[in-house]
């Protein structure tokens, strides 16, 4: 009798050590790779995603508490309804009232990308965040008041432990939570995807559009990013109150002038205004300055030399087909909205 | 009787087997010292002169050593080549690192910087962390070394200067390595060397405040002053 308690007091002990083992490990997270798309650029091997670590990602993303004056959190420049650009702003609200000096692009297919920013300046995504928390007119704080500040907080040291178990809290694995919440945000179930797939069809004005956009556009702007991530000029002039020289801030080399990295064209109906300081307020200006008010120069993409004609008539079937690139189970997504929300509330989306 | 001795004299061989691998194990210590010229460098308050005359207090000196060789009298070289050291004129102990034995070395020698491996591989920890506002977040690079201040002939606001030099890239690579080579009777426990903060000035091409109080990235001016201040140490008898 006395052994048989003791064996079984032995086996609960086993199982439940067996359980808290199972419950204290992350569990993994599949990374799917769309069909027919290329190869990520990031290496999941180093930061492998798991459950607890994009929950963890998503709160750090969707906290204000890491700004300055705890007002501003990524998601008021990135909102999920926009694409993760921020929406209807040429450029955004930062810290004590400040503006960035550039449009928030969309966040979405980062897995893909080998350099951030207009100017790619920021070479692995994992160090993204770090501009942000920084810079005056985003976030304004330090990277040390960051870290102290989620050390500090029992539901943030709780989340790293069954993300990270019992490593410290540092700068890197606070990146590396917000790097699996945005490595997931891939979007590829536009109309145009479905299309692609065989399960719907394009009305004739979107494929009037698709061939136009095919001629014209595919040689920066090609599937299925609608970007080869490059950098090019497009003639823009530049702003003499921003003096933003794009790619040569980065490489210092005359023929970077004014280049910008070519943006994704997905989703693009919802991330308006556009171009890298917003100036374009619709896409019918964007298509202007294509075909007329571009300032043509050496330095201007060799694809513009002769800027890009398109007719009126055009621009309607562009823009048909432009909108079929809308992804609206991205931006409905519950999985990536704020924690304990399934869409963001309006009063997250002041700015 | 004789056991006993017996057992006594291999305790006794024990000890010494004990001292000598402790002494074995024993770490030489390196030291950086800061000066402006021969005056110790105490940061804020003092005022010091560059050889173009232009006063200047200093508010901030750091910088990454890496890549640590050692050679010794055998010429044999042990390398550290995976830690990384932020010395920071601010915190005393960050002056002083502890070497694994290496007595009678003849050379030592150790990069200023952070090699490019470093630069392009995601976030770092331990000295390396961004957290040490040692790194360009929009531009992703280190910072390899800092000497910020005031003078008075500066033009930039508040009359502040500011050099951060950095830059891993091909054509703007800021990265330097330094080869001392030491006394023949430098068995010293603690090896000081110097870091002379006027040679950031003038010890290749002259750098006047007054003309570049700002270096903010890679390049041309930052790849000067890495060649000037690559000039800084010394090692002190
Ligand atoms: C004040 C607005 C603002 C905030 C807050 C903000 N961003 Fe951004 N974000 C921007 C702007 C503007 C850019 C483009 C900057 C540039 O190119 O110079 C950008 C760029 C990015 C990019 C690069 C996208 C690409 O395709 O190159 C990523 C990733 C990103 N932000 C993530 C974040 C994260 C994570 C946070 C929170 C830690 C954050 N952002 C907070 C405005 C903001
Ligand atoms: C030579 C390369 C090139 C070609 C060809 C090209 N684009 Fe672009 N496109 C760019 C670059 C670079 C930008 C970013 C411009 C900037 O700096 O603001 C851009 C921006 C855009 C934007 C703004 C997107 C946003 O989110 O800000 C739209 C829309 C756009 N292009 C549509 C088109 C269409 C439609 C065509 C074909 C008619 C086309 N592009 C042809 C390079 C190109």
């Amino acid at each position: 009798m006395k052994g048989r308690i003791i064996i079984l007091v032995i086996s609960l002990t086993l199982a439940g050590i067996a359980w808290v083992d199972i419950a204290s490990k992350p569990k993994p997270l599949p990374f799917v790779v769309p069909k027919g798309w290329p190869k990520p650029q990031y290496d999941f091997s180093k930061n492998p995603l798991t459950d607890e670590g994009f929950e963890l990602g998503r709160k750090l993303f969707y906290d204000e508490k890491l700004s300055k004056d705890s007002t501003i959190s990524c998601a008021s420049c990135h909102q999920q309804f926009g694409a993760f650009a921020t929406y209807d702003h040429n450029l955004s609200h930062g810290y004590n009232n400040s503006l960035t000096t550039r449009n928030a692009p969309s966040l979405q297919n980062l897995a893909w990308q080998k350099a951030f920013m207009w100017d790619g300046g920021i070479t692995h995504l994992d160090l993204q965040p770090l501009a942000p928390l920084t810079a005056p007119n985003e976030m304004g704080e330090t990277i040390d008041r960051v870290i102290k500040k989620i050390s500090r907080d029992t539901a943030y040291r709780r989340m790293f432990k069954a993300a990270f178990g019992n490593q410290p809290i540092n700068t890197k694995l606070t990146m590396m939570a917000l790097s699996q919440y945005m490595l997931l945000l891939v979007s590829s179930n536009s109309k145009y995807d479905q299309v692609m797939r065989g399960e719907a069809s394009f009305n004739l004005p979107e494929k009037l559009g698709y061939e136009i956009f095919n001629q014209k556009c595919t040689g920066c702007h090609p599937p299925p990013f609608f970007t080869d991530f490059s950098y090019r000029n497009t003639g823009l002039r530049l702003d003499t109150t921003l003096n933003d020289s794009g790619r040569m801030k980065i490489t210092r080399e005359s023929k970077d002038s004014m280049a910008f990295k070519v943006p994704s064209l997905r989703n693009v109906a919802l991330t308006f205004p556009y171009g890298h300081d917003g100036r374009f307020f619709s896409l019918y200006n964007v298509y202007d300055h294509y075909r007329s008010k571009m300032n043509v120069s050496k330095q201007t993409d060799s694809l513009l030399q002769k800027k890009l004609p398109i007719s009126n008539y055009e621009t309607g079937q562009l823009t048909a087909f432009l909108r079929t690139l809308t992804d609206s189970s991205f931006i409905k997504n519950p999985m990536f909205a704020p924690p304990g929300y399934d869409v963001t509330p309006d009063f997250m989306n002041l700015h | 009787m004789q056991k006993r001795v017996c057992k006594q004299w291999s305790q006794l061989f024990l000890v010494l087997i004990l001292v000598m691998g402790l002494r074995q194990a024993s770490a030489q210590t390196l030291q950086f010292v800061h000066a402006v010229g021969n005056a110790p460098l105490v940061l804020f308050d003092s005022v010091y002169y560059n050889r173009f005359g232009e006063p200047f207090v200093v508010n901030k000196f750091k910088y990454y050593i890496s890549g640590i060789e050692l050679t010794d009298d055998k010429q044999s070289t042990t390398s550290l080549s995976d830690k990384y050291f932020l010395i920071n004129e601010e915190d005393s102990a960050s002056k002083i690192i502890t070497l694994p034995i290496k007595h009678n070395l003849r050379k030592i020698s150790f990069l200023i910087g952070v090699d490019s491996a470093r630069n392009v591989s995601g976030v770092q920890t331990g000295s390396l962390d961004p957290m040490n506002a040692m790194f360009w977040t929009w531009n992703s690079g280190y910072v390899f070394a800092k000497l910020e201040g005031q003078s008075e002939v500066s033009p930039a606001p508040q009359h502040s200067f500011s050099w951060h030099v950095g830059g891993f890239r091909q054509k703007e690579n800021a990265l330097r390595r330094i080869t001392l080579e030491l006394p023949p009777d430098g068995n010293l426990d603690t090896l000081r060397i110097k870091a002379d903060l006027l040679q950031w000035f003038d010890a290749l091409r002259p750098l006047k405040i007054a003309i570049t109080p700002v270096c903010h990235q890679p390049g041309e001016l930052a790849t000067r002053l890495a060649d000037n201040y690559a000039r800084m140490f010394s090692v002190l008898q």
